[in-house]
């Protein structure tokens, strides 16, 4: 008996260890036999195989959705850079320069005036004679 | 023993039972309900008796026998007689990979602590592995056994239930897993050294 605790084993641990493994491998046959002679179990087979068809279809459907996006995000890309070409070639990215001035130094020069100045900078301002003759008019026309 | 030659490659011209299996098989496969019913009626305890040889438990061999049929059903488009040795052999080498992955499963969530060995079941052991004359006729049970076993690893354990108790070769096994022969080999060898140490803790 020392001799099998000092090897760890030898000839008879090894037998031994073969006749665990076959003992333990049998340990679970009336289980099994049971299980097999089992009347609901084809039909809970059925049930998972039921089961798993529509899991696997949930993710064929996810899958597809990715498919689609996937060949769609290329088929976009070339959209929009056909679209940017376009819109380059056509001129309408170069805004027209206001009061001589580029488009940006337009929008951020810095304005002198009031809003009044800048909106009426072009219009004609009514003289006080305008102003009379129209209140006049006015006041004729009522009576 | 002979039910591991089921999963043997080579085999001899097909029987009038396997040619049935694949002829159901491809009904099966093109929705005939009955001929799966069929198949499950004739393969059910083969299933059963190869899950019971890795688990104890009724629900634990249910759970092999439902995932085994259910990956065959849905595989077989897979299934042809002429690749396989026969649909006995193909269900086998579905429900033994079932089996591993069912193991593995168990590694990660184990159901607790090991039962003891009992100091009446040391005591057997040890006259058991001095061959004494009073303990030849008494064999190691079932219950020491499958405790002394769930004491290693899923891939330890796999590996010697196929060796010792389904007699399957390296060839076999390094087939079923995906592994190379010299992987199953290293494996049952740190396997069998795991046991020994194991028992020589009892011993």
């Amino acid at each position: 008996m020392a001799g099998v605790k000092r090897d760890g084993g030898g000839a008879g641990a090894e037998r031994l260890a073969r006749e665990v493994v076959r003992a333990a491998a049998s340990a679970g046959e009336a289980e099994a036999e049971a299980v097999a002679a089992s009347p609901f179990l084809y039909a809970r087979v059925r049930a998972r195989v039921t089961e798993e068809r529509r899991r696997r279809e949930e993710g064929d459907g996810w899958i597809g959705l990715l498919a689609v996006a996937l060949r769609a995000a290329p088929a976009a890309g070339l959209a929009a850079v056909v679209a940017l070409a376009l819109f380059l070639s056509s001129g309408a990215g170069e805004l027209a320069p206001v009061g001589g001035l580029g488009y940006d130094a337009a929008l951020l020069v810095e304005r002198e005036g009031d809003i009044e100045q800048v909106v009426f900078a072009d219009a004609r301002t009514p003289s006080p004679d305008d102003v009379l003759s129209t209140i006049i008019g006015e006041g004729e026309g009522s009576r | 023993m002979d039910e591991a030659a089921d999963i043997t490659p080579a085999r001899a011209p097909v029987s009038a039972s396997e040619r049935a299996d694949a002829e159901l098989a491809a009904h099966a496969r093109d929705g005939d309900e009955a001929a799966f019913e069929e198949l499950f009626r004739r393969h059910r305890r083969r299933v059963a008796l190869i899950a019971s040889r890795f688990f104890r438990e009724r629900h634990q061999i249910e759970e092999v026998v439902q995932e085994s049929f259910t990956k065959a059903f849905l595989a077989l488009g897979d299934f042809t007689n002429c690749r396989d040795a026969s649909f006995a052999a193909w269900l086998a080498r579905i429900s033994f990979n079932a089996c591993y992955d069912e193991l593995r499963r168990q590694k990660r969530r184990p159901e607790g602590a090991l039962e003891d060995v009992t100091e009446e079941e040391a005591a057997h052991l040890r006259e058991r592995a001095r061959g004494a004359s009073d303990a030849e006729g008494r064999a190691v049970s079932r219950d020491l056994a499958a405790k002394l076993l769930a004491r290693l690893g899923p891939e330890d354990r796999f590996v010697l239930v196929m060796l010792d108790a389904e007699g399957l070769s390296v060839a076999e096994i390094a087939g079923l897993l995906g592994w190379t022969a010299s992987k199953v080999k290293v494996r049952a060898h740190r396997a069998r050294a795991h046991l020994r140490r194991v028992l020589g803790k009892f011993l």
